[in-house]
C-alpha cells in the first residue's frame, strides 16, 4: 500500500496528489484556476543616480502625493549611479525590462539612446508640464529631432564652479582669480601644510574627462568643430593639458584617484583652499563642515585670459521614458507629476545649488526662494543659475555645435582622462598625446 | 540485444532520467558559451543587441591591440602574485591555527572575515585606509617618519597594482585557510612522531611530511583560486578603476567597458572568448604538470 500525505483518515496516494499538483498546474496555465479578485496595481519604476538621503525623502514625498492622486498605481524608486548607468540602461534595454522613468542622467545620454529609437517623444509630458513654465531654451538640448523632444530637464547644473575660501583668501591678501596664471598664483599663496590648493582630479573617470572638456573650452578651444569633426591639434588643446600639467602640484598626491565624492569632500573638509564643484558644496558644508559656512563662495572658473570667456559644464541632468515602458500614460502623468510645484521644490531642496530649476515659474517663485541656504548664499546661487543657464557639455558644446549622439560613448572610453594621466601622470610627449588622443576620438566618431 | 523491448525501455528511461541535467547543463554552459562565440562574430550595439556580421573582425582588433596585450600582462600579473601571496599567507595562517594556540575557536572564526565580508564594503575600508589626506597608512607612516609627503596608494605605478595585490589578498586567503586547515586536521600524528624520532626538525617535518600531504588540497585550491583571480572585477573596479591610464586594467575590466563604455557587445565577447582561451590553456597545463608531478611522487 502507498505512503499517505494526509493526516487525516482519507488516505491519498502520492500518485494522486501527483496527479492533483498536474491538473492544478495544467488548470493554472490555462487560465482557469479561481484566483481571488484584487484590484489592479499599476507598478512603475523610477531610477537615478541623484540618491542623496534628503534626495531620496524628497522623491518619496512625489511617489506618496502620485500615488494618492492615482489609486492603483505604485511607484517604486531604484538606484542607480553616475558611473554605473550605462551598463544598468544598456541591460535594461537589451532585456526589455525597461524602467519607466529615468531622471538625473546626462542630456548627451539622452540624445545618444534616442539617436539609436531607444526612447519615446517627450513631447505630451512637456505639454503637460506647460512648454512656457521653462527657462527660455531650456528644452533646446533635448530636441536632438527637429519638433520632437527625446526628454526635458528635471533641472540645470554648473558643475565646474571655482569654489574659494574667503577668509583663506583675505589673509594672504588675494582677491578671485580670473584668469589661469592668477588662480595658480592664489594656489602657491594659499597652500600651505595641512592645506593644498584645489582638489582637481587626475583619475581615470569621467570627472577627470568633464573637467579636462572645461579646460579645453576655458584655453578657447573646442574637442569638435561645430559640424563634429575632431578638433583637438590645436594650442587650445595642448594648452588646457598645459594647465592641467601644472596644477598638479597644488593638489593632493590622492588626486590621482580622486572622482566627484573626493573632490567635493577635499574643499568641504578644509584639505584644500579651493573647490570645483556644483552647489551641493553648500549643503555638505553646512551638515559637515559648518566652520568654514560663512568663509565660502563660487566663481565661474577662470580661463586662460580674460579674453576667453567662462565656459560652464552643465549636465543638463534629465528626464526620459524608455521605449517599451509599460503602461505609458500612466508613466507620462508621473514624469510631468515630478515637475508640480511642492514636489519639485522639495527636490531642489534637497540639495540647494546642486540641482538648479529649469521652471522659471518655480525659481521665481517665493517657496524655491524661502530656503535657509539658497537665502544665505544668494549671490553664489544666482551665479550658478546664470552659469548653468548658458552651460553647455560635450554633447553639445556651443550654441553652434550640432548634437553630439557619441558624447557618452567618449566620455565612458576615458580617451581625456587617459590623456591627462599621460601627459601629466606618465610624461609622455605632447604631440604624442594629442596625437593618440585625436586618432582615438576619430575611431569614435566613426563606430 | 537491441531489440529487447525492455531494453528499449531502459534506454528510453535513462534518456529521460538525464534529460534534465542535460538541459541545464545546455541552458547555463552551452548556451552562454555559443552565445558568446556567436555575439564575437558581430559588431553590435549593446543596448539594442543589433549590429552586423563582421567574421574575425574582432579577433584581429584584438590582435594589434596594445591595450589587449597590455590587459591580458595586468591580468596574468595580478593573478599570479595575488594567488602566491593568498597561497602563503593561507597556509601559514592554517598551521598557525592548528597549533594547540589560546582563543583557537575564535581565531579560526575571525580570520574569515574579510572572505565573508562584501567587496564592496572591504574596498571601501581600503579606500580610506589608503586615502591621502584623512588614511591610516600615511597618518602612520609620516608620524613614523617613513615619509614626508602622504603616498599615492592607488592611482599612480607601481603602487596601485602592488595595492591592488595586497588587498586581494588580503581578501581571499581565508579560503586556502579553510582548505589547507580541514586537511591538516587529517595528517596522522605518527608521521610527525617517527619523523621527530628519526632526528627531523620541524623545516624537514614541514617539507617532507605536510607539504606532500597537503598537495592534493593545493592543487585544486589553486586551480579554483587561479581561475576565480583571473576574472576578478569587482575588487579592480572599485579599487582603481583599471587607471593610472590601463596600468592595472584587466581582461574582465576591458570586456566591461567595450560592452558598457562603448556599447560593443561583439568587441566584449571576443576579449571574453580570449580571456576563457587563455585561461583554458592554462588549466590544461597545470593540471597536467600537476598529474605529473604526482606520478613521478608516487614510488
Amino acid at each position: 500500500m502507498s505512503k499517505t500525505v494526509s493526516q487525516s483518515g482519507h488516505g491519498v496516494s502520492r500518485r494522486a496528489v501527483l496527479a492533483g499538483m498536474g491538473a492544478a498546474g495544467s488548470m493554472a496555465a490555462a487560465g482557469t484556476m479561481p484566483t481571488p479578485a484584487t484590484a489592479q496595481t499599476v507598478t512603475l519604476r523610477w531610477w537615478s543616480p541623484q540618491t542623496a538621503p534628503a534626495q531620496r525623502e524628497a522623491y518619496n514625498f512625489q511617489i506618496q502625493t502620485f500615488e494618492a492622486a492615482n489609486p492603483g498605481v505604485k511607484v517604486n524608486f531604484e538606484a542607480t549611479s553616475d558611473e554605473g548607468y550605462p551598463a544598468q540602461m544598456a541591460a535594461a534595454f537589451a532585456s526589455g525590462q525597461v524602467p519607466n522613468v529615468v531622471t538625473h542622467l546626462p542630456s548627451f545620454a539622452v540624445s545618444s539612446y534616442w539617436q539609436n529609437g531607444l526612447l519615446e517623444p517627450f513631447n505630451d509630458v512637456i505639454n503637460m508640464i506647460g512648454p512656457q513654465n521653462f527657462f527660455e531654451g531650456a528644452n533646446r538640448i533635448y530636441e536632438v529631432t527637429p519638433g520632437q523632444f527625446a526628454g526635458t530637464g528635471i533641472g540645470g547644473s554648473a558643475a565646474n564652479m571655482m569654489w574659494l575660501r574667503s577668509d583663506l583668501m583675505r589673509e594672504a591678501g588675494l582677491t578671485t582669480p580670473r584668469t589661469w596664471d592668477q588662480l595658480r598664483a592664489a594656489c602657491q599663496r594659499l597652500q600651505r601644510a595641512p592645506v593644498f590648493g584645489a582638489p582637481l582630479p587626475y583619475a581615470r573617470n569621467s570627472m577627470t574627462s568633464l573637467i579636462f572638456i572645461t579646460f579645453v573650452h576655458g584655453a578657447g578651444g573646442s574637442i569638435f568643430t561645430p559640424d563634429l569633426q575632431v578638433n583637438v591639434e590645436n594650442d587650445a588643446f595642448r594648452n588646457a593639458l598645459e594647465f592641467y600639467k601644472s596644477m598638479r602640484e597644488f593638489c593632493p598626491p590622492g588626486a590621482t584617484n580622486y572622482s566627484w565624492g573626493d573632490s567635493l569632500t577635499a574643499f568641504v573638509s578644509g584639505a584644500t583652499a579651493t573647490g570645483i564643484y556644483t552647489g551641493r558644496v553648500l549643503a555638505n558644508v553646512a551638515q559637515q563642515n559648518p566652520r568654514i559656512a560663512d568663509f565660502i563662495s563660487c566663481q565661474p572658473y577662470p580661463t586662460i585670459s580674460t579674453s576667453v570667456p567662462h565656459w560652464t559644464f552643465n549636465d543638463f541632468p534629465s528626464v526620459m521614458i524608455p521605449k517599451g515602458a509599460p503602461n505609458l500614460d500612466v508613466t507620462k502623468r508621473f514624469a510631468a507629476h515630478l515637475f508640480r510645484a511642492d514636489g519639485y521644490i522639495r527636490q531642489l531642496h534637497a540639495a540647494p545649488g546642486h540641482v538648479l530649476p529649469v521652471l522659471k515659474t518655480v525659481y521665481e517663485s517665493a517657496a524655491y526662494q524661502e530656503n535657509a541656504l539658497i537665502k544665505k548664499y544668494a549671490a553664489d546661487v544666482q551665479i550658478m543659475s546664470q552659469q548653468a543657464s548658458a552651460g553647455h557639455n560635450l554633447g553639445w558644446e556651443t550654441v553652434r555645435h550640432k548634437p553630439n549622439t557619441k558624447a557618452g560613448q567618449i566620455v565612458a572610453s576615458h580617451v581625456f582622462a587617459e590623456a591627462v594621466q599621460r601627459y601629466v601622470g606618465a610624461n609622455e610627449p605632447m604631440a604624442q598625446v594629442v596625437s593618440g588622443v585625436a586618432r582615438r576620438l576619430e575611431e569614435l566618431m566613426r563606430a | 540485444m537491441s531489440g529487447n523491448p525492455l531494453d528499449k525501455r531502459y534506454a528510453v528511461l535513462g534518456a529521460m532520467l538525464i534529460a534534465p541535467t542535460v538541459l541545464i547543463f545546455c541552458a547555463v554552459i552551452v548556451y552562454p558559451l555559443v552565445s558568446a562565440l556567436y555575439l564575437s562574430l558581430f559588431t553590435i550595439f549593446t543596448p539594442t543587441l543589433r549590429g552586423s556580421f563582421i567574421g574575425l573582425g574582432n579577433y584581429a582588433y584584438l590582435v594589434n591591440s596594445p591595450e589587449f596585450w597590455r590587459s591580458l600582462w595586468n591580468t596574468l600579473l595580478w593573478t599570479v602574485c595575488t594567488l602566491t601571496l593568498q597561497i602563503v599567507f593561507g597556509v601559514a595562517a592554517a598551521l598557525m591555527l592548528h597549533q594547540n594556540i589560546v582563543f583557537r575557536s575564535l581565531a579560526r572564526s575571525l580570520i574569515l572575515f574579510p572572505y565573508f565580508v562584501s567587496t564592496v564594503v572591504a574596498v571601501l575600508v581600503w579606500r580610506w585606509l589608503f586615502n591621502d589626506l584623512y588614511g591610516v597608512m600615511n597618518h602612520l607612516m609620516l608620524m613614523a617618519g617613513l615619509i614626508k609627503m602622504p603616498l599615492d596608494w592607488l592611482g599612480s605605478m607601481p603602487n596601485a597594482m602592488i595595492s591592488i595585490i595586497l588587498v586581494g589578498a588580503w581578501k581571499y586567503f581565508p579560503f586556502v585557510v579553510i582548505a589547507v586547515l580541514a586537511r591538516l586536521q587529517t595528517i596522522p600524528d605518527a608521521l610527525y612522531e617517527a619523523a621527530k624520532i628519526d632526528g627531523a626538525g620541524a623545516w624537514s617535518r614541514f617539507v617532507d611530511i605536510t607539504l606532500p600531504q597537503l598537495r592534493d588540497v593545493l592543487v585544486v585550491v589553486v586551480l579554483l583560486r587561479a581561475i576565480w583571480d583571473f576574472k576578478e572585477f569587482d575588487l579592480i573596479y572599485l579599487l582603481t578603476g583599471g587607471g593610472p591610464i590601463i596600468a592595472t586594467q584587466t581582461l574582465p575590466l576591458m570586456v566591461y567597458k567595450d560592452a558598457f563604455g562603448l556599447n560593443d557587445m561583439g568587441r566584449a565577447s571576443a576579449v571574453a572568448v580570449s580571456m576563457m582561451l587563455v585561461m583554458l590553456s592554462f588549466m590544461v597545463l597545470y593540471l597536467k604538470l600537476a598529474g605529473r608531478g604526482e606520478r613521478e611522487s608516487q614510488p
